[in-house]
């Protein structure tokens, strides 16, 4: 399903969207493909999938260890599109591959969205590769239809984001703060004065993430913009319960205690 | 100062380079830029800098002729004594350059990462020289290994942090630099210590290090009245080298060696990048990066701190690519074979980062009889002089 479609089918029914990052690999590699059904399950509307990197610079220690602790048990490109092909026909919703430059150069930029096309992912976000260095990639994210989605954050200046919604497909990815992801105490109106700002550059569907990790603030974050993402709470959450046998009815629970549906 | 084509305005040197960091970074570069741009052509900004490497970090450093060397290797041997310099190594040429800028700026924070420590000295001396709040990123491994360089950090009122993440060396320390400067790029002037990250730092961090090529130019002509046949240094991220090398970039007839670290050996852990790694991007820049086949960054490892991080900076990629420069490898037991040579020989202790350089000589100066070289002794080994005593064990 194309992201922009789900936002479409969110508009008519007056809703907001939420999305679920969750790394590759973590707990284990077995765990993937059952974390990702069950979070379908308990009402996410986009998932986040994270291919972990060993220098991942964006993130915060949460997600740090969880990119390591997949790595060392193996995880890889390969068995990730192993894993994502398992999941064809049982994913109704849109699946978002989220990772760093160097895993897919080295792959082959081709190579990697031809996979990605053929187990049916929506799109494409890669933390480390602005706009300016993304000519190639859009030109081929576009040829084998992968949504391209691109970051704004506070310190980019008004020119520049209506020149990264320019680049954008699906939604424009808001990072609420100036930082790495985490949990944060997160200031409202300002980010929703930020929000408000973006509106004027681009059409798309605006999605906030980084720092949120509670009910209330998902809640008055999805007033102002169009989705809310949720990330290393997520990721916590399953660290904290990987020895369980019951970890994914679990973790199923705490995702509908953080959704607003 | 800087060549005019490379690096483009884009920050590539030839296809490598580049800016590849999270969105947040974005503003700030194209600050630093700017602001580099117009700081560094003004003339006052030059002449404090002349002031301050001259007057305090102690420019110009000789170019000496090592007479003992030569006869022992049979090659006309000059060593530029960057290891002559305040804090023992040629950080500080880049360190001072920067901090100005980070002045002129109005941060009143400065970060920055460190693997053997001289880097995270410099920085952590300047930050004191101009009353500037400093806290230095430093690999948990390189804490252990470097201990006189963490107390001296300390003692100058800096904050070092060890950084237990990944292989606990100079990339981890890089990385977790960045995370710090990516949260607090307001306040916080990121003072990177090689010629590698994102653009502007490698062709920034060049020119600041030019000064040592620059200087080693005019030495030998007056010495010798002609250019050298050969340019040796030890590359690791490659500020030390890039300095020695870039202002000889049009002198064709002058040939310039980087040798980098092959660790336990080149099958075996080692650090060399341009020999053994393949085209990726890492902490900012494309160039020649130590992976494995998905493109996770492979764990680097060398004797040398210093030389311990698994990618190059882009301009040292571009000349690979271009053959404008040859690079060679030396490993562990090489290197304290240099270093053990160097002290015998002319009463000098290198650290073990141009302790590479200098092994290596010993293999040129076969094929090199009575050329002239100069090679680049970017420090001094009193740091490393732990680690060289477990290894003599």
């Amino acid at each position: 399903m194309k992201i922009s479609q789900k936002f479409k089918d969110l508009h008519k029914l007056g809703k907001k969207a939420f999305l679920a990052y969750v790394p590759f690999g973590f707990p284990t590699l077995d765990d993937s493909a059952k974390i990702i059904l069950a979070l379908q399950d308990c009402g996410v509307d986009i998932v986040e999938l994270g291919v972990p990197f060993s220098d991942p610079l964006a993130d915060g220690p949460i997600i740090q260890a969880a990119a390591n602790k997949a790595l060392a048990q193996g995880a890889n490109t390969d068995k990730l599109f192993t894993m994502l092909n398992s999941l064809k026909g049982k994913l109704k919703i849109p699946l978002v591959i989220m990772t760093y430059y160097n895993p897919v150069l080295k792959y082959g930029m081709d190579k990697f969205f031809l996979k990605m096309k053929k187990a049916q992912v929506s799109g494409v976000m890669i933390v480390d590769l602005p706009v300016e260095e993304s000519k190639a990639y859009i030109k081929k994210a576009n040829r084998f239809n992968l949504e391209t989605i691109f970051f704004v954050t506070p310190t980019t200046s008004f020119t520049r984001a209506k020149k990264i919604a320019d680049h954008s497909k699906g939604f424009i990815y808001y990072i609420s703060v100036t930082g790495i992801t985490g949990p944060q105490k997160l200031d409202g109106d300002w980010l929703a004065a930020s929000v408000k700002r973006i509106r004027k550059v681009t059409q798309l569907p605006i999605c906030v993430g980084f720092g949120i990790h509670k009910k209330s603030q998902v809640k008055e974050i999805s007033e102002f913009s169009d989705g809310v993402i949720i990330g290393s709470e997520i990721v916590k959450f399953i660290d904290e319960n990987s020895c369980r046998k019951d970890l994914v009815k679990r973790l199923s629970k705490h995702i509908r205690s953080l959704c607003i549906k | 100062m800087s060549n005019k084509k490379i690096p483009d305005s884009r920050g590539y040197f030839g296809e490598f380079g580049g800016k590849y960091v999270p969105e947040t970074l974005w503003a700030c570069l194209l600050e630093l830029e700017g602001v580099y741009k117009e700081v560094s052509r003004q003339a006052s900004f030059k002449k404090e800098l002349k002031f301050y490497l001259s007057e305090y970090a102690g420019r110009p450093t000789p170019l000496y002729f090592a007479k003992n060397l030569s006869k022992h290797l049979g090659a006309k041997i000059y060593l530029k004594r960057e290891d002559l310099l305040h804090t023992g190594a040629h950080k500080i040429n880049n360190s001072l350059g920067q901090i100005l800028l980070a002045k002129h700026m109005g941060k009143r924070r400065i970060i920055a990462e460190t693997g053997a420590g001289q880097h995270g000295v410099s920085v952590a001396t300047v930050s004191r020289l101009f009353g500037l709040n400093c806290e230095i990123y430093m690999g948990a491994e390189d804490v252990l290994r470097q201990k006189a360089n963490v107390l001296r950090m300390r003692v100058l009122g800096a904050k070092v942090i060890p950084v237990c993440n990944g292989s606990k060396t100079l990339k981890d320390a890089c990385s977790e630099a960045i995370r710090d400067w990516v949260t607090n790029v307001g306040d916080t002037y990121y003072l990177l210590g090689s010629t590698v990250g994102p653009h502007p730092y490698p062709y920034m961090v060049r020119d600041f290090q030019s000064v040592i090529g620059s200087e080693a130019k005019k030495q030998i002509l007056k010495k010798e009245k002609k250019l050298p046949n050969y340019l040796v240094a030890c590359v690791g991220g490659g500020s030390n080298s890039m300095g020695l090398f870039h202002p000889f970039f049009k002198e064709k007839s002058v040939k310039f060696i980087g040798v980098e670290a092959a660790g336990s050996g080149l099958n075996s852990f080692n650090s060399a990048s341009l020999t053994k790694g393949e085209i990726g991007v890492l902490q900012g820049a494309k160039s020649f990066v130590l992976q494995d086949k998905f493109g996770q960054i492979k764990e680097a490892h060398s004797v040398a701190p210093g030389l311990d991080y698994p990618g190059v900076g882009p301009e040292h990629a571009f000349y690979k690519v271009t053959k404008r420069a040859e690079y060679v490898t030396v490993d562990d037991r090489q290197a304290i074979k240099g270093f053990k040579m160097l002290s015998q020989q002319e009463g000098i202790i290198p650290a073990l980062e141009p302790s590479h350089a200098i092994y290596y000589l010993k293999e040129l100066a076969k094929a090199a009889k009575n050329k002239i070289i100069i090679v680049c002794l970017s420090g001094r080994g009193d740091k490393d002089l732990d680690i060289v005593n477990q290894y003599i064990k």
